[in-house]
């Protein structure tokens, strides 16, 4: 039986129709864009711009640096209206410590939920389908206490939660979607940068592959466009790479302290392939080094950083 | 204090330990609140463990006790609870049967609300028959076996059994109905159903969200449904007939200071003693009270009609004090006792060439010590937060049936991980922080490719998902770029994978992630693993 074409929600079969209507709601149909609660297409038609925030002074408070970092462009009130469904996706998908930081660093991770809550938000859900057991994955990476500091909800995933969606991707066709991902009126993009060894690194739009389930290792064998494909299908508001600490070696389980360099970096964009590529010159790639960057611009998802008109530098 | 007191105080106290044994049982998992303060040190997740007293029936349980001392001369902490158990015995008889034993519990509970016997029937039933020499037979057999070096009392000891039922059957088995049950829910059309699926978050914390697979889990459950159905044939046929540990303590009951005093000349006959009797231990005054089988259920007392029956401190009559268990039935037990121990060295691996598909959990203690300390209780399976740990059907031989083994096609060792040592009863697995686990490191095998499947060896496209999963730093799994044929000729630039033995640990979530499903193109097998000299593969 093919579910992925059953309506399960509102917010969802909208999406869906955005969907199926793809290039049509990506040319900027204002008629779509008014029912659809979330900005796929608003994110388009606002001007890219790009945020590069640095942490200097020693011993700064990282809340500043994420605070700062969204002053820049206006507030993260800009993007997230009073009532909204907010979904936050961190990497949280290892059982690592924080300070080894095969994940989302947890204070970027709170302070991102907490600013979400002061603009109004009604709900903020923490979502990823981690790789390792989600109960130990919460506990360790920090999860379980931001969501209790904040009020958050951690969304455990599993196979209820999953279901087929068309990806409309060059690689990707039916693919089992976590759907709590989907059924949010905003979605923050919140992952770490870090190396890996297929697809040199892991940057805000590998993580996606973090919101999706079924045979996810398959993936691998066309790494770069299953990465696009499911960036262009998910488009978050905002995607924010935390590169705070580095992992430098070893990606992306790490598991040593000498696989981390401090870099106290933040980079906020509305376009996920310009975040990427900022990103990437921190480990010293240009942008055409790293293939899903590469055919990120080719299919037309973002720009090269360079490229990118609004361009923010924020230092604490 | 009344017969009628003493009853429901027992009711009290048989509900009062089921019920604690069900909770210790459930939360034989990792917490799933565990909050770790990251803002006082990044660092600082230390050891995850599960803080309430999990192994607590196991460590009153007098046969665990003293087969593991038997078997390993050693002396596990905690085990304080199990001589308090053995003194209690001496002094009032099996207490621990009629008042706490939850699988007794059971077993009275089922008896009671759906009795299959009645009268004439149930007159017969309850009368001590030759079957209960069954249990001596039994108690001997895994005494001296462990005595011998195999330790096999947790095939039979009935906190193991209900604790092995429990966790490995019947909880994987409802778990796995609600998550199809609850995923029909979140599929359906309907709307309403859809809200109605989020119900799975009631049952989570007991059953938890993924399906579990458990090897033999099939026979585990039939033989708990059998030995349920026996009370069909008999009241409390376990506890009468096979219980060894019930035998043991039927051993000392024999000096129990509690006498069973009857009075000849009011009884009427009536037979409700008999009726009501757990143990078949003969209450009637005509007939012989049998100390070592009566379970001090205090249910003669309460229900003779004529109060010809009361339980006095006297000390027993010399003769009385040993259990009639029958010559034929100690012989036999002591001889399968000492066969079994070296048929299973035969078949087990204590001193056979190491099974590469047996890996043991981490921390394990050496194969020939295994057998004799681990329970098979199932407790390290049940706590395994990946599903892992699963009960051997031959990896061990017949003698570690039932032990533990690792399934890396089901989960994978957590690096990080070390709950299972935490939480084993009879240090079968060592209990260790993570930071010993990964420095020492901790081997349980080692990995290895088989490179007819693997994608970039085979010449079949990238991958190379084993070394992004690789958990050491540095990686064990390392690769190495350049062109393989590929399909119809053409050269491929690949990355190939392959194994550095001297950092790989054998933890398997390599094998776990291979795309390559059913038989992995990267398999863990136990050569290189710690605990054995014999198994190490490197200089």
């Amino acid at each position: 039986m093919a579910h992925y074409n059953q309506n399960i929600t509102r917010r969802e079969s909208i999406k869906k129709l955005l969907k199926l209507s793809g290039s049509l709601a990506l040319s900027g149909s204002a008629l779509l864009s008014i029912h659809n609660p979330r900005p796929v297409v608003a994110a388009n038609t606002t001007e890219p711009f790009l945020v590069d925030a640095l942490g200097k002074t020693p011993g700064y408070a990282i809340r500043d640096l994420v605070q700062k970092t969204f002053d820049a462009v206006g507030g993260i009130q800009t993007f997230i209206d009073r009532g909204d469904v907010v979904a936050v996706k961190p990497n949280i998908s290892w059982a690592r410590t924080p300070n080894l930081s095969a994940t989302t660093h947890p204070e970027v991770l709170q302070a991102v939920i907490e600013l979400c809550q002061e603009a109004g938000a009604k709900k903020v859900n923490i979502v990823d389908n981690t790789i390792h057991g989600a109960r130990k994955c919460f506990a360790i990476t920090g999860a379980n206490a931001v969501a209790k500091k904040t009020g958050a909800k951690l969304v455990a995933p599993r196979s209820s939660l999953m279901r087929d969606m068309r990806i409309h991707g060059h690689r990707l066709d039916i693919w089992p979607v976590f759907t709590p991902v989907m059924e949010a009126d905003k979605l923050i993009n919140l992952p770490v940068a870090k190396v890996h060894g297929l697809s040199e690194l892991t940057l805000g739009m590998k993580n996606w592959i973090g919101a999706v389930g079924g045979r996810r290792y398959a993936l691998h064998q066309d790494i770069h466009q299953t990465i696009v494909d499911l960036a262009q299908f998910f488009q978050p508001t905002l995607t924010l790479i935390d590169a705070i600490r580095v992992m430098i070696n070893n990606g992306p389980s790490g598991g040593s302290l000498a696989d981390v360099a401090l870099m106290n970096r933040l980079i906020l964009s509305n376009d996920p392939v310009a975040a990427d590529a900022r990103a990437a010159g921190i480990f010293g790639y240009a942008p055409d080094d790293i293939g899903f960057i590469r055919l990120g611009k080719k299919w037309q998802l973002g720009l090269y950083d360079a490229e990118v008109p609004q361009q923010h530098e924020v230092t604490v | 204090m009344k017969s009628k007191h003493w009853v429901w105080i027992r009711r009290v106290s048989q509900a009062f330990f089921l019920c604690l044994f069900l909770f210790l049982l459930i939360e034989s998992r990792l917490p799933q609140d565990i909050v770790v303060d990251y803002s006082q040190s990044l660092g600082n997740a230390g050891d995850l463990r599960i803080q309430k007293p999990i192994g607590f029936f196991f460590q009153l349980d007098p046969l665990v006790w003293l087969t593991t001392l038997l078997a390993d001369h050693v002396w596990i902490q905690g085990f304080g609870w199990a001589i308090a158990i053995l003194v209690i015995t001496l002094l009032l008889g099996r207490v621990f049967c009629g008042f706490i034993c939850p699988f007794g519990s059971l077993h009275h509970l089922i008896s009671v609300i759906k009795s299959a016997l009645k009268g004439k029937a149930l007159f017969k039933a309850n009368r001590k028959s030759g079957s209960q020499k069954i249990k001596y037979a039994l108690l001997f057999t895994i005494l001296l076996s462990a005595w011998l070096g195999l330790n096999i009392a947790g095939w039979m000891d009935p906190i193991s059994f209900l604790f092995r039922s429990i966790a490995l059957a019947v909880i994987p088995g409802l778990g796995n109905g609600l998550t199809e049950f609850f995923g029909m829910l979140a599929r359906s059309d309907v709307k309403f159903l859809n809200y109605l699926s989020y119900g799975e978050v009631l049952v989570w914390p007991v059953f938890g969200y993924d399906f579990r697979a458990v090897q033999t889990g099939w026979f585990i459950g039939f033989l708990f449904l059998l030995v349920i159905f026996l009370n069909r044939i008999k009241p409390r046929f376990w506890c009468r007939t096979l219980c060894p540990l019930g035998a043991l303590l039927g051993l000392l009951s024999g000096f129990s200071l509690l006498h069973l005093k009857k009075d000849n000349d009011k009884c009427t006959r009536c037979r409700q003693c008999v009726l009501t009797c757990q143990g078949a231990a003969e209450p009637m005054p005509e007939h012989n009270w049998q100390p070592a089988e009566c379970l001090t259920c205090f249910n003669c007392t309460n229900t003779c009609p004529e109060d010809a029956l009361s339980f006095t401190f006297k000390r027993p009559r010399k003769k009385q004090r040993l259990p009639d268990m029958g010559r034929r039935a100690v012989l036999s037990g002591l001889a399968a006792g000492a066969s079994l121990p070296f048929l299973g060295s035969l078949d087990g691996n204590a001193h056979a060439i190491p099974p590469g598909e047996l890996i043991r959990p981490p921390g394990s203690v050496p194969e020939k010590e295994f057998l004799s300390r681990c329970l098979r209780c199932g407790l390290c399976m049940k706590a395994c937060p990946t599903n892992v740990i699963n009960p051997t059907l031959a990896e061990a031989g017949l003698a570690g049936f039932w032990t533990p083994t690792l399934i890396m096609t089901q989960g994978y060792c957590e690096h990080t991980c070390t709950l299972c040592g935490s939480v084993c009863p009879t240090q079968a697995i060592a209990d260790m922080t993570s930071a010993e686990k990964i420095q020492t490191p901790i081997r349980i095998g080692s990995a290895h490719f088989d490179r007819g499947r693997c994608l970039p060896w085979s010449g079949n496209g990238p991958c190379i998902v084993c070394e992004e999963h690789c958990p050491t730093s540095p990686k064990a799994i390392y690769f190495y770029e350049d062109s393989v044929v590929g399909p119809g000729g053409q050269m491929r630039r690949v990355k190939l994978p392959q194994v550095d033995l001297t950092r790989c640990t054998g933890c398997g979530i390599c094998e776990n992630k291979c795309p390559v499903r059913s038989k992995p193109a990267i398999r863990v097998i136990s050569a290189g693993e710690s605990r054995s000299p014999r198994n190490r593969i490197l200089l």
